[in-house]
């Protein structure tokens, strides 16, 4: 039992309070450059926790998990290319907002949503852990399924008004998925022997092709967008803001923690679907696309909810639920940690460290964010020739450091040139990235169930997580074109009218 | 033949190599009921169907239009963003020439000059600060990746050891 003695002791008899403020800010940074991933982020210090203190070890890594999960929301509102892969759904909102001016807002918003879902998340960590973790275990193949379809179901909602282009980008997503070796058979499919595409495209490299390049190829030559003229101030969002942003926040807050207990989709899914949520039951669901405060709050507090509660499976039973968790279980079994039930009887010290750590880091997150932020700003209002010289340095920089291939930087600058025709052809691009995001966990999930059932696809109908999934999916799709539908009339009508 | 014409047109011929790329995915004995080609297949079905629908709707839409005399609406944005084509490739071929000359001049000399030609190529005025912020910029980024995060950055043939 942790008394207020213990929760003392660790702030002032120990170097907690720097250890998750350098944390912190170390993940930040790295989430902030773009292919710099919150994995990366972790495996690059992990390194140095060999000769800590195993308490002080798991806090420093757990704050830079955190720190990073909201760092990459930063170039995502600021140069439109997401840090990590679940800051994808910030940029639509974000960057819009960026480009009325109103970055130092943006980012205030997304810093206090950061912050809200991070200590509810810390909440359900604390408190549901246990009860929480049998849904990680009843996780079985046709259930990711289910999930992957609802995550693909938002497609439905993102087609920027023709559904058939929104259709054939997911198409398009689906099949660059499908580049690499086979999830079952092992055979390679589309690789042209080409020995870089083995592992496939990484979805980092679609984002970046899709939303910066084909951005600085857009503002190219052009005289009209010489300066971005937002304030160098982070504007905190007020208490009427954060009334308004609520109902976004709670959204996140739910979808977050479900999908941290889920493993597979990262934060990318519980963004994507709490931006798609935010927007069915906003006041002003026009305003999405178009720089919406809510567009921005929503994905964020899922993705910063997600950075705790995939703790609970991890902390239970040892289940990595993205590349991060399995960084942070390899610094817990460097340092002699199994984790499991037994963790909490053995070593309370750790988890100690680990909630008061991540506490500290997700309120120093406010002051980290107000001293560094205007300085981001600063930087990106710089004159357009220089800022693009240095933003198109600064992605194929992050690019490289994926996999140390040159040969990503070719397939970022492809995508780039098909993200650009894509946009002449008004194509949506957010449909192609969900399916790049979740095509390989469909087409997995399916094929492992029905080698599991013998090819009966029964299988999806006797899994009652798999049909809970697949029913919402169902919901979703019929909700989104209805309203779509609606739309259509109702432009058509006022066309006919005038 | 419009902007819709046209896309659905080159949906289908995606579709069209894709399926053709698919004849070479191998079989295995270790597949399952779907196998390899499986979801591919279906996907390049799924692509053509939609290009198809694209092209069919775009011509309908063209015939209508013709019909009301009222097309005028959208074309000057068009024509803007396609007046502005080739100099957005040439942004890109900045990149193209970026990949091919790291192996020889390596990371901190190709970020100076992409920076550098870059800042000119958006306009900026022939100024020392070209120079000046091209060369910081790398130094900051060699800094940033190279020493910072350990990133093994191309040290290039030609000046080998010098940047590493």
């Amino acid at each position: 039992m942790t008394t207020l003695w213990d929760i003392f002791h660790l702030l002032t008899g120990t170097p907690l309070v720097f250890v998750a403020i350098a944390g912190l800010t170390w993940g930040i940074l790295g989430g902030a450059l773009p292919g710099i991933s919150a994995s990366i982020t972790m495996a690059l210090v992990l390194p140095f926790t060999y000769t800590m203190d195993p308490a002080m070890a798991i806090a420093l890594l757990a704050c830079v998990y955190i720190g990073a999960e909201y760092g990459g929301s930063i170039p995502a509102i600021l140069i439109r290319t997401p840090g990590t892969n679940s800051a994808a759904a910030t940029v639509i909102d974000g960057y819009e907002l960026n480009k009325q001016g109103r970055a130092g807002e943006a980012l205030g918003i997304s810093l206090m949503s950061g912050v809200v879902g991070s200590l509810f998340g810390l909440a359900m960590l604390m408190m549901l852990t246990e009860p929480l973790s049998w849904l990680a275990l009843a996780f079985t193949p046709a259930s990711y399924f289910g999930l992957g379809i609802l995550g693909l179901s938002v497609i439905a909602s993102m087609t920027g008004g023709s559904l058939v282009k929104g259709l054939a980008a997911a198409v398009i997503g689906l099949m660059i998925s499908t580049v690499g070796t086979d999830p079952i058979s092992g055979v390679t499919r589309f690789t042209f022997d080409v020995p870089d595409l083995l592992s496939g495209v990484d979805p980092v490299l679609v984002m970046v092709g899709l939303f910066a390049l084909t951005e600085l190829m857009s503002q190219s030559g052009s005289s009209n967008v010489t300066r971005l003229k937002s304030s160098v101030r982070i504007t905190l969002p007020s208490w009427a803001m954060m009334n308004k942003l609520k109902r976004a926040q709670i959204i996140g807050c739910i979808l977050g923690t479900f999908e941290g207990l889920t493993p597979g989709g990262g934060g990318s899914i519980a963004a994507f679907m709490s931006y798609n949520e935010a927007k069915r039951w906003s006041k002003t669901p026009e305003k999405f696309g178009k720089g919406s405060e809510e567009g921005v709050a929503a994905p964020e507090t899922a993705n910063n909810t997600v950075a705790s509660t995939a703790l609970i499976p991890l902390l239970s039973f040892g289940i990595p639920s993205s590349n991060s968790t399995a960084v942070l279980l390899g610094g817990l079994l460097m340092h002699g940690l199994l984790p499991g039930p037994r963790l909490f009887e053995q070593n309370p010290q750790v988890i100690d460290s680990l909630y008061v750590g991540s506490f500290i880091a997700i309120i120093a997150q406010i002051g980290v964010g107000i001293v560094i932020l205007p300085a981001c700003i600063w930087l990106v209002n710089r004159p357009r020739p220089y800022r693009a010289g240095f933003i198109f340095a600064l992605i194929l920089s992050g690019i490289y450091t994926l996999n140390g291939s040159l040969f990503d930087l070719g397939i970022a600058l492809v995508l780039g040139l098909v993200g650009y025709l894509m946009r002449i052809a008004r194509i949506p691009f957010l449909p192609m990235i969900l399916g790049v995001v979740l095509g390989h966990m469909v087409e997995s999930s399916y094929r492992r169930s029905l080698v599991l059932s013998g090819g009966d696809h029964m299988v999806f109908l006797q899994d009652p997580i798999a049909v809970g999934f697949l029913l919402a999916s169902l919901a979703f799709v019929v909700f989104s074109l209805s309203r779509e539908l609606r739309e259509a009339r109702k432009a058509k009508l006022q066309e006919a009218h005038s | 033949m419009n902007k819709d014409s046209l896309s659905g047109l080159a949906l289908i011929a995606l579709a069209a190599v894709y399926y053709w790329a698919t004849g070479a995915i191998a079989d295995s004995t270790l597949g399952d009921e779907v196998g390899a080609s499986g979801l591919p297949l279906v996907l390049a079905a799924a692509l053509a169907a939609f290009g198809l629908m694209l092209l069919v709707r775009s011509l309908i839409e063209v015939r209508a239009a013709r019909a009301k005399q009222s097309k005028e609406i959208a074309i000057d944005d068009d024509e803007e963003q396609d007046a502005k084509m080739p100099r957005a490739i040439g942004f890109l071929a900045f990149g193209a020439a970026y990949i091919l000359i790291l192996p020889y001049v390596g990371y901190l000399v190709g970020v100076a000059l992409l920076i550098g030609s870059i800042t000119l190529y958006e306009g900026a005025a022939r100024r020392w600060t070209v120079p000046v912020a091209a060369i910081g910029g790398a130094v900051l980024y060699w800094a940033v990746f190279v020493k910072l995060l350990g990133v093994n950055q191309p040290a290039g043939t030609l000046f080998q050891g010098l940047f590493s």
